[in-house]
């Protein structure tokens, strides 16, 4: 009996405690807030840069933790839309397209992150470029433009003497670069996989007039006559044999990979391949770089501007520490070394732009004329990525009946 | 008169056990309870919601919009791609089927067989099937590859091609490619229930066919093919069930394109949801596949009841 009761007590006591324990517990776990990062990976830097933000952000702030995910392109697209599809949303997370979120709801507005003054010293056109509806949801990281890329000793080395400014003139190379290389050398790269096909597509039919919206109209118009001639002009120079094979299943890493071993005589690239070559594929080529080529002779030449965005979303009790941590990274000090980390892109705050690199001033002024996505429709996710799996098809097969289904699916997405 | 008793003591009988059963089934339900509960938990319940999500309408965030009927199949069964999609979900299913059990009923017999070496065959035969399938086709997608895989390299070498042939990015092959891989992960399964069957197969009935004066092939012909009835249905059922879902290969190697040039109905059915956003269609196509699937079983149960009888 009396072991009983000494057991009875026993039990008691250890209740006692590990409610004492939980009580004690209780308000530490109260004070403390977890946010979910997710960022995708623009440079092999990119780890090493946020684990030291995150640290001296957490020593900063006693009461946030930080979970911090860093993802290659292609899966943080999937991962994103796959969390959002089923509720459970990152805090905030860094992305190249902000407003099906924003439609449905789901975003903390800028405004309520920053303050006036902050948000002022974003620059005016990328701002805009973050509004649904009017209204901000999201603010710029970061931008890019394109330029044509060159490898000198390839281009010139088979006789050519003018970088192309015409598609007529980017025949004309190919076919003398062919002709002294042989099949040791592509002279066109042209990456239409998953990865970037929306944006190899859009420089090529900018130059011809063509664009998947009509801002004007309020329309999509990715079947227009311009784009269905762009398409039959890849179509032809892949058949011709002057590009990579299979140009649908290779993405923009891959002709770039064989850019920086010298297999691959041009490309379109953007400002950050540049530190790309010498950082990642370690490559020594020579490249030399123009305005994109247009259609004809005398249009004016385009670019294609990309934006990323990073956006918040709203959950009960995250809007003071996402606010926090998004200020702690436009802080000037963070912000540079953020820029520095993602490999030579066009910074998104006035105050970083009066410092930029000067190999970078080509670019920004490229900037002015440049085509932007339609990013602030709420549909532009879903025809984007309808764009990134479909078109590359449009090599092997008619290249009308295959931007027809694009236009259908764009038109049923709507325009919201 | 015979069939006048038959027809007297046919309800008599169905009734009888009609009560056995429910007083039966109450009295195992303490144990098969927690069992059924847990099937009808993460079996019927998903199908439930499944089927309830293809009638509605849900916008890209999950949110319930509406009930809208039948619309969603109605997309579904407008949507053109499907159906090249169906049909190499067939070749895709059928193919790899065939040829697993195909190339496993050699090996199979093979590895019964005593010969030095023989553990470490076995061994190496099991090694595709501990591995990860992500990281076989992860591997199978590098030797592949065009500018740096070994295949290319090691036929250049040769001689045989002069320049990088990209064979899982041209979809006329890479589908073939993509089946070869999952032949490649289902044959040490299905050689291993087979290798089970053959030793299942008692030693005097064959030695009694070769003093008889069978011949070897007349012994595997007459004799052990037909015993390895069972374990050959087995491994073809569970192969049909295992390749239609297979959806790691597909997603890791191709993710199902150019456009969707390498699909089946179950990456399709992702895609539409996760890529491109469109849950509605893809909930109805999740309903389709489920029906496919229970097809499939409806076989398996047939096929099971038919050899029970039999043995």
């Amino acid at each position: 009996m009396k072991k009983l009761i000494n057991r009875s007590v026993a039990v008691a006591a250890s209740f006692a405690l590990a409610a004492g324990a939980l009580v004690a517990a209780a308000p530490a776990q109260a004070n403390t807030v977890t946010i979910k990062v997710m960022t995708p990976n623009y440079t092999p830097l990119m780890p090493a840069y946020y684990a030291d933000l995150n640290k001296r952000f957490e020593a900063a702030n006693p009461g946030i933790k930080v979970e911090h995910e860093n993802l290659e392109w292609s899966d943080l697209v999937v991962k994103a839309r796959t969390l959002v599809a089923t509720k459970s949303y990152p805090d905030i997370l860094n992305h190249n397209a902000f407003a099906e979120y924003a439609a449905e709801g789901l975003l903390h507005k800028a405004s309520d992150l920053f303050t006036d003054k902050a948000l002022s010293d974003f620059a005016t056109a990328f701002r805009d470029n973050s509004k649904y509806n009017g209204v901000e949801y999201a603010v710029p990281d970061l931008a890019s433009s394109r330029m044509f890329f060159i490898n000198k000793a390839l281009f010139y080395g088979a006789g050519n003497t003018k970088i192309p400014t015409t598609w007529a003139e980017v025949t004309a190379a190919s076919k003398k670069i062919k002709a002294k290389y042989g099949s040791r050398v592509y002279p066109l790269g042209i990456p239409l996989g998953q990865e970037e096909a929306q944006a190899e597509f859009q420089i090529w039919a900018g130059g011809n007039g063509g664009r998947y919206f009509d801002e004007k109209t309020s329309k999509w118009v990715i079947n227009s006559a311009a784009n269905v001639q762009t398409l039959n002009q890849l179509k032809a120079w892949t058949k011709a044999g002057y590009t990579q094979p299979n140009p649908a299943s290779t993405n923009r890493t891959d002709v770039f990979r064989l850019f920086a071993q010298g297999k691959v005589a041009m490309l379109n690239a953007s400002n950050f391949f540049p530190s790309d070559l010498k950082t990642i594929y370690k490559s020594k080529v020579d490249y030399g770089v123009a305005p994109f080529p247009t259609a004809k002779a005398g249009t004016k030449a385009i670019t294609l501007g990309v934006q990323d965005y990073y956006m918040a979303f709203k959950k009960t009790g995250n809007q003071d520490a996402v606010s926090k941590w998004l200020n702690f990274l436009f802080e000037p000090k963070n912000y540079a070394a953020f820029l520095k980390a993602t490999g030579g892109f066009i910074p998104a705050t006035k105050s970083a732009s009066t410092e930029v690199d000067s190999t970078l001033l080509p670019y920004i002024e490229q900037l002015d004329n440049a085509i932007f996505y339609p990013g602030t429709l709420g549909s532009w996710g879903p025809v984007n990525a309808k764009i990134q799996t479909q078109i590359g098809g449009g090599i092997t097969k008619d290249a009308k009946t295959v931007l027809d289904a694009i236009q259908k699916a764009a038109v049923a997405a709507g325009v919201k | 008169m015979a069939t006048a008793t038959l027809s007297e003591t046919k309800p008599k009988r169905t009734k009888k056990l009609k009560v056995s059963h429910t007083v039966s089934f109450l009295s195992a339900l303490p144990w098969i309870g927690p069992a059924l509960f847990l099937i009808i938990l993460v079996v019927i319940w998903p199908v439930i919601i499944l089927v309830r999500t293809s009638f509605t309408d849900i916008s890209l965030a999950g949110s319930l919009l509406d009930f809208n009927g039948i619309q969603n199949y109605r997309d579904l069964i407008g949507n053109m791609d499907l159906y090249p999609v169906l049909r190499r979900t067939f070749f895709w299913v059928f193919g790899i089927v065939f040829f697993t059990i195909a190339l496993s009923l050699p090996l199979a017999q093979l590895i019964n067989q005593n010969f030095p070496g023989r553990r470490f065959v076995r061994w190496a035969l099991i090694f595709p099937w501990a591995a990860s399938v992500v990281m076989t086709s992860m591997i199978w997608s590098w030797i592949l590859d065009a500018y740096s895989g070994e295949l290319n390299l090691t036929l250049t070498q040769l001689g045989l091609i002069t320049e990088p042939v990209d064979w899982i990015g041209n979809p006329s092959t890479s589908f073939l490619f993509l089946m070869w891989v999952a032949i490649f992960v289902s044959i040490p399964f299905t050689t291993f229930v087979l290798l089970a069957g053959l030793q299942s197969i008692p030693n005097d009935i064959v030695e009694a066919a070769s003093v008889d004066g069978a011949s070897s092939w007349q012994i595997y012909r007459k004799i052990k093919f037909p015993l390895l009835r069972n374990s050959l249905l087995i491994a073809t059922i569970i192969n049909l069930i295992n390749v239609f879902n297979s959806f790691p290969i597909i997603w890791v190697m191709t993710k199902g394109g150019p456009g969707y040039d390498t699909d089946t109905t179950i990456t399709f059915a992702y895609k539409l949801a996760f890529i491109e956003g469109n849950m509605g269609q893809s909930t109805s196509l999740g309903v389709l596949n489920f029906v496919l699937i229970l097809i499939v079983v409806g076989f398996y149960l047939k096929a099971t009841k038919a050899t029970r009888t039999e043995v």
